[in-house]
Order: C-alpha cells, then structure tokens, then sequence
C-alpha cells in the first residue's frame, strides 16, 4: 500500500470548507459548520478510504482572513535584492514570534499546506473576486505546492464562476474544479477525483480506485434501498385484517392497521436514513420533511395524497366513510371487493383450511381490512422521493428539500404486478401474525419490485 | 469464548448465523452491536468477512451458537430416523415383493420393488426446476422444523432455508438427503432379498392376458440386458418362454429358478441401487462446489446499512492543530482627533452596489478602499488630514473576516467620530439575515456605530 494523498483543504473563512470535507466523507457529522464565519479554527483531518484501506487524507483547515497584513508582513520579512522563494520566505515567517500571535490561524493554514502533497483551495463562487482573494491566493502559491481551486456553490444561480476562472487563470491557476457541496451533481465526486488524478498523476492509480469503490458503493446503496422500499411495499401491500362488521369494530380495526401501516414506513424511513448514512439525531435530518427523522406529513391524509400526486376516489379525498358493503371506504382502507375475491383466492392455493376458515368468516359477518392501492402508491411515491432527495443530498446541506408532486408517471393507474400477487399472501407481510417471509415466491416478488422501483429511480 | 472455540465454526456456519442474524435484524430492527462492529473491524478483511465476524459475535452474545449446535443435533436424530424408517420400507419392499402368492410373479415383484422409486426419482426430477428435495427432503425439513420451533431454533431454521435458496445449495443438499434415504431404502431391500432368497425357495412365473409370450420375451430380455452386462443371469429364450403359470418351468427347474433370482437382483442393483448412489454422488459433489462458491450478498440492505460501520469509507483523523483560546479582542485606545469635514469611503463593494452614490458638496468620496495599495493610501491620507466624520460602507452579505475588521478598526480610529453603513441589498439579491447580526456583532465588539440607513445627514451636519 502506498502513502495515501494528503490534501489540505483551505480557503477563505466562511467558503464551506468543513462543508466539502463532510460531503466526500459522507459524514453530517464532521466538524462543526455554521454560516458565521471562522466556525474551525482548528485543523482536522479525515481519511477517505477503500476497503478499510487509506486512500486519501484530507485536512479541514481553518479560514484564511487577513491575508492583506499577512502578505505586507511577509513583503517585510524578505530582503530587498533576494529572490522570492516562497517556502524559505514562509519557514522563516512561522519561526518567527508573529506566527504564533497576530498570524496563528494563518500559520496553521500554511504549516498545513506545506506538509500536504496539494492543496484544494475552496472558493465561494457567488462571491465578487476582491483583491483580498487574489492576496490569499498569492501566499499559499508560496508554499510550493500544487494548488487546486475548487468552486463551491456553483449551484446558485448568482455565482460568478466564470469571473473567478479568468482571475485565476492570470494567476496562473488553470486547473479549476467545480463541486458543489450542498447539492453535488451525481457524478461531482467522480470528476473531482477524475480531474485530481489528471494533475496529479502519482495519485492517479489511487484515486481511479477511490472512483470506482466509489461508484460500486453508491450503485450498492441504491439497490439496497430499493429493495427496502420493496419489502415496505410487500409487508403493507399483503397485509390482512379480519374484523367483525360492527362499526365499532372497524372503526378500531381501521385505527390500529394504519398506526401499523405508519410504523412500518417509519422503519423503512429509519433504514434508508442510515443506509445514506444521515442520522436522526443529526441536524441536517432535521431539515428534511422529517422532523427527529419522522415524517411530518401523515400518510393517511388526503391532503398528503393529493400533493403526492396520487389520484384518490371520492370517498377518500373526503376522508369520510362511503356507503357501506364490499366497497365500504373507510378513511384511507378500503374494503375492496377484489380484495377478498383476491384472499379467497389465495386461501385456495394455500390450504383448504384457510379457505374456509375466511368462508366462515364471510358467512357469519366478518370482513377483511387492508390497505388501499392509492396508499401504496403514496407510500411508494413517497419513499421514492426521500431516497431521490437523499442521493442527491451532500452530507452538509442544510437547507430543507422539498417534496414536490413527481414529474413522471409512475404508479399513475396501475400497481406493479407484484403488490397485486402480494394481495393474495397476508403471510408475505411482516406485520402478519404468522408471516413466513423467506418463501421463495415472495422473495422473488420483493426482487422484481425493487427492480421496478430502481428502473423509476435511474 | 475462546478464541479455540471460535475457530470451530466452519464457513458454512458462519453464513448461516450471519443470515439469522440478518433475518431477525431485517424483521426486528437493528441490534446493540457497537462492540460486535468493533471487533469486527479490530479483526479486518474484507467487507464480507467482517460482516461474518459481527454476526458471529453476535450469535455468541445471545447463545446462537449453542442453538446452532442444539438444531444441529436434532437434526441428526431426525435424520436417524429417516434411515430407520428408510430401513424398515426396504424391508417391507422386499418382503412385499416375494411374499404373498406362489409362485411369485415376476413383473409384480420387480414393480413393488422398484415401481415406488423409480415414481418418486421422476418427481425429484421433475422437481429438479424448483428447489429440488422432493417428498423426502420436505418431510425432513418440516420434522425438524416441529422440533425446533421455539426460540433461537425458530429463527435458524428459517435462515438456513434461506441461505441454502440464496446459494443454490437447496437441491443439492435435498438431493443428498433424498438420494441418501432411497439407497439405504435399497440396499436394505436387496439384504432382504438376499435373506429370503437364500433360506427359502421361491418358484417364479409370469401369466398374462393380453399379450403374446413374445412380449414377454423381450421385455423381459431388454430389462435383463443391461445388468447382464455385469454379470447377472439373464433367462433365455426358452426358459422365459416355458416360465409362464401354466408350463411352471421357473418352479419345477433348479437352473431357472435361479436365473429368475438373479434377474430380479440384477435389475434392482441397476435401475435401483446404482442410478441412486450416482445421483447421491452428484449431489455430494454439487453440494461441495456450491459451498466452495458461498459468497455473503453484501447489497442486501441489512449489510449494505452495515457498511459505513464496519467498512468506513471515511474516518476522522482527529485534531492536529488545535485552536488556540480565543484570545480577548485588544480594544486599541481611540485616540481623541479633532479633524476637518466628512468623508465617505466604502470597502470591499461590487457591481451591485453602485458607487458612489449622490453626495452632499461638505462630503468628500475617498472612493473604494479593496486593494492593499488603496488601503494604504487611503490610511496616509487619513493620517495626514483627518476627518471629523467618517462613514465606512461595507456590504454585510459579506462574511466577516479579521482582515476587514481591522481595516475598519484602523479607518475609525483616524477620524473623530466613524459609522459603518450597512449597506441594503438590491432587491434580487438573497438575503441571509444572520449575517447582518453578525456584522453588527462584530463592530459592536470594536465600539463601532452602525447604520442601515445613508448616514448623509450625519456627514453634513454631525447630527440626524
């Protein structure tokens, strides 16, 4: 294994540079961000890594804010007539008393600098370019080593990427990266690391690595996370009640299935927040349409539905109960008449038992509960969106995401074949009293579905 | 446990506690495993392995093993009593077959020894496109499902059904069972028939109402040709011919009787006993290679949630440079300057602010101060003539830096009396209101004035 690359990672105060730091490691909690200014004074490092293996060692450094004094200071440090060699004019400068006062947090810049292989200098790039940047700039060229402007915020429609990549240029700093740490673009890491590599071609081998771990780890994740929603979907698809017909009856039948149908999506909610590695108690979850990680929303009103995008009959856009038989609309369940053809059905083919057990049942008054198709695609649309919002979401956004209704038309009409399949197997949901989950058949429906699921999502 | 101990856990074992530990995860939430995460990434390797090695520690934490090792056991007997019972139905085969009318018909004695078989190998075969493992397999599974139905055993059977599913390894496994029951049901049924062939005399026969005693011929010569080939007797022609029920030859001739004998024997050994024990080797051999290629399905959600835990992609390194204490900010004496008229300089502005903006005749413009060369002369200026009156525009959207304050500390410090104004953003612009606060913070801290609003009146008249 060779020496992992070391970048220190410097700016001006207040340009995100913790920010970049937790997004390439994935870690909300990294550091501390705020957008007051000089929020790290002190330096921190982080290894990116392969397979438990070092790759890259970045430092979070802090803010450079008085570079003007600092590069008059220097101007005097050098003897008239003397060449400028930067490092020599800096080592001289950090053994003197100033660097340990007036300059301290700029000393750390520069210590750190000098002992890394580069440096990723971080812009705000909806900041104007003032002289003061240009300063900065000049004095970690001094250090002597490859300097890597890297654009933040290019996301922002008012950023001047354009004027910053032309002052950098006359300073002789042509390679410029663009990476926006709030909302990185899907393949931002990749042409971080691509552009690294060009650059710096020692690393090269390193870094296409980290490129590729990379990748496989976000095309991992996204499978894992479709495969969640799958099992959500299945669980709540298969779910079975049988309740007498008194109303009194279904009307606590109806409260206890969503408070189940409710906690399961929390707990598909809480996988795929650790599967994108944010946490509940993190503040950045806070901003999501969660609040302590839970939704805000409830799944059962119409309202949700509606801003869903999900088309809900009358009965249930009214949230009141419709008329009464088979199709009895009860809040957001339905007793559906293919429901319980699609139960006899199923009991047919599992044991004559069961038929007839859901015979008897019929016959003497007792109905089947379970969970509307409109709630499924809800809660399909749902967790779609929040994987969607995840994905797309660096480790040090701090702004809310919002949940608009989809654009395309998935799950406009027509459920996937297999929540239909599930319809007939209440031993395929988790939330059955006696679920038998590692049938193959139901094994195979959650895999064609978290296909599904993935194809909506690329 | 030691450390002994754990090495006794084959891999096999290890992907199969791994699996129960993922299935009770899956379907009851994550466990308390920050000690079983530390030693798993104490012990390195790969993804894989460490997630083996959690689950591992895991199980040992709450007794799976010794579950694992209890099911095991019951396994054990249950398969005991499969080879009794498979033991027992070769008898009764056997026995089926020579007892009951005499003479003994041939083709019923063959069909009941081997018409039960050779029914359930084309249902295995058939089978074969499923899971494999037939009535056999099932029936074992589900007997020591009965048995361990209660606690951790409850959770490993269903785990180890999985894993051998996700593996390919159900059919072979079934198959071993199923093949290994119906050599044992036929190796007991030919010791039978051996036994009873050997101390009794049986006469065969054959009889038909069909068909011609030419059928018989052949028939009886095309299933007898192959275990010919390994040396049984095959009945000839005529000897065939003369067996039928009313001719008797297979009962009253010694020699025919004992090409009889020998036919049946050939042809269990070779379309009972042979095909059986070359499937049994088959399985055993698939079983081998699948387990050999038992890899753990690291994007399964359960493992993939493990991955940042067990894996890192990133680790902090701590600090290295740590921040020194804040230090006081060092209030510089404000010297007391009478000075002469009022001046308006700004700092750090950009194209949205145009600049500058309409003056009073009293009020000089000492334009924008960004440069160090404009700071510099507009801090000699200053020296050399200061103002009564010195209005410092800035543009609070700005972050405050040291390096800024300073200059407006220094700027302030060079006139009578100094205000900052806090310049408004132009409507378009976003607008981040913390920032105005911390602006204001910041100057306050430096004893400087601020205001939103054009400090004309002010700069004119020393009063608003």
């Amino acid at each position: 294994m060779t020496e992992p690359l070391r970048l220190a990672v410097v700016g001006h105060t207040n340009v995100g540079k913790t920010s970049f730091l937790r997004t390439l490691m994935r870690d909300a909690a990294f550091g501390e961000v705020s957008s007051r200014a000089s929020t790290t004074r002190h330096v921190e490092g982080a290894s990116l890594q392969i397979e438990g293996q070092p790759a890259l060692e970045l430092f979070d450094t802090p803010g450079l804010e008085d570079a003007m004094s600092l590069l008059d200071y220097l101007e005097q440090l050098r003897r008239p007539g003397e060449r400028c060699d930067g490092p020599a004019l800096l080592t001289e400068f950090l053994r003197g008393t100033e660097a340990q006062h007036r300059f301290a947090q700029e000393t750390k810049v520069l210590r750190r600098l000098l002992a890394s292989d580069a440096g990723l200098y971080v812009i705000d790039a909806r900041e104007s370019v003032l002289p003061k940047y240009l300063d900065e700039s000049q004095i970690l060229s001094l250090c002597g080593k490859p300097l890597f402007p890297v654009l933040n915020f290019v996301a922002s429609s008012d950023n001047r990427a354009e004027e910053w990549r032309e002052a950098m240029a006359r300073r002789g700093l042509h390679a410029l990266l663009s990476f926006d740490s709030v909302a990185p673009p899907v393949d931002g890491e990749k042409r971080l690391y691509q552009s690294l590599a060009l650059m710096l071609p020692d690393a090269g081998p390193t870094l296409e690595r980290l490129i590729v771990d990379r990748e496989a780890q976000a095309a991992a994740r996204r499978r894992s996370a479709c495969r969640l929603i799958a099992e959500l979907l299945i669980d709540v698809a298969a779910l079975r009640q049988r309740v007498a017909a008194e109303p009194e009856a279904v009307e606590q039948a109806v409260g206890a299935m969503r408070r189940r149908v409710r906690e399961r999506e929390q707990q598909c909610t809480d996988a795929l927040l650790r599967l994108y590695g944010f946490r509940q108690e993190d503040a950045v979850t806070g901003e999501l349409p969660l609040a302590d990680g839970r939704w805000q929303d409830d799944l059962f009103h119409p309202e949700t539905l509606k801003q869903l995008g999900v088309r809900v009959g009358g009965g249930l856009a009214a949230g009141t109960a419709a008329g009464a038989g088979l199709d009895l609309m009860v809040g957001g369940i339905t007793l559906g008449a293919g429901t319980i053809l699609g139960g006899l059905a199923g009991g047919v083919s599992r044991a004559g038992r069961q038929f007839s057990v859901r015979l008897l049942g019929k016959l003497r008054g007792a109905r089947q509960l379970s969970v509307d198709d409109a709630i499924l695609a809800a809660l399909a649309l749902r967790q779609r969106q929040l994987l969607r919002a995840l994905e797309a979401r660096g480790h040090a956004a701090q702004q809310p995401v919002s949940l608009n209704a989809p654009k395309d038309d998935w799950l406009r009409g027509k459920l996937p074949p297999p929540l239909a399949t599930a319809r007939a197997h209440p031993e395929w949901s988790s939330l059955d009293e006696r679920p038998d989950l590692e049938q193959a058949n139901r094994q195979a429906q959650v895999g064609a579905l978290a296909e599904e699921i993935k194809g909506s999502v690329d | 446990m030691t450390p002994s101990a754990n090495q006794a856990i084959s891999p096999f074992d290890r992907h199969w506690l791994a699996e129960t530990v993922r299935l009770s995860e899956g379907h009851g939430g994550p466990r308390e495993d920050s000690e079983a995460n530390r030693q798993a990434r104490a012990a390195g390797g790969s993804f894989e392995t460490r997630v083996l090695t959690r689950a591992e520690r895991l199980a040992e934490r709450d007794g799976l093993v010794g579950a694992l090792e209890q099911w095991r056991q019951s396994a054990g007997v249950m398969l005991l009593a499969l080879g009794l019972l498979a033991i027992l139905l070769g008898g009764t085969l056997a026995g089926a077959a020579l007892e009951g009318e005499q003479p003994v018909n041939v083709f019923w004695a063959l069909g009941s020894l081997l018409g039960v078989h050779l029914l359930a190998l084309l249902v295995w075969t058939v089978t074969l496109a499923g899971t494999g493992g037939g009535a056999v397999g099932r029936l074992w599974l589900w007997l020591v499902g009965r048995i361990s139905r209660h606690g951790h055993g409850a959770r490993l059977g269903p785990a180890l059904w999985s894993l051998l599913q996700r593996a390919g390894l159900t059919r072979w496994g079934l198959g071993i069972v199923v093949h290994a029951f119906w050599l044992l049901a036929l190796l007991s049924a030919l010791a039978t028939l051996l036994a009873m062939l050997s101390a009794r005399r049986y006469g065969f026969a054959w009889e038909t109402t069909l068909l011609t005693p030419e059928a018989f011929v052949t028939l009886t010569r095309a299933i007898g040709g192959l275990p010919s080939l390994l040396g049984f007797p095959l009945p000839d022609v005529d000897t065939v011919r003369a067996s039928n029920l009313d001719q008797g030859a297979g009962v009253a001739n010694e020699a025919a009787r004992q090409a009889w004998a020998g036919w049946l024997l050939g042809s269990l050994v070779v379309y009972g006993i042979v095909p059986r024990a070359l499937l049994l080797a088959a399985c055993a051999w698939g079983w081998q290679r699948q387990l050999g290629a038992l890899t753990l399905d690291a994007t399964l959600p359960e493992y993939a949630i493990l991955r940042d835990r067990l894996v890192p992609a990133s680790t902090p390194l701590g600090v290295s440079d740590p921040a020194e204490p804040e230090g006081i900010a060092a209030h510089a004496e404000r010297p007391h300057i009478a000075g002469q008229g009022a001046m308006l300089v700004a700092v750090e502005l950009d194209e949205r602010h145009p600049w500058p903006p309409a003056l009073p005749k009293q009020v000089t413009d000492a334009g924008v101060a960004d440069t160090r060369a404009q700071r510099q002369q507009l801090l000699e200026r200053l020296t050399q003539s200061p103002p009564a009156r010195l209005a410092i525009a800035c543009d609070p959207m700005r972050s405050v830096d040291r390096g800024t304050l300073r200059l407006i500390g220094e700027l302030a410090r060079l006139a009578g009396a100094a205000r900052v104004w806090l310049l408004t953003s132009p409507p378009d612009v976003f607008v981040d209101e913390s920032r105005w606060a911390q602006w204001r913070e910041a100057l306050s801290e430096l004893s400087i004035e601020t205001t939103e609003s054009a400090p004309m009146t002010w700069l004119e008249h020393g009063h608003d």
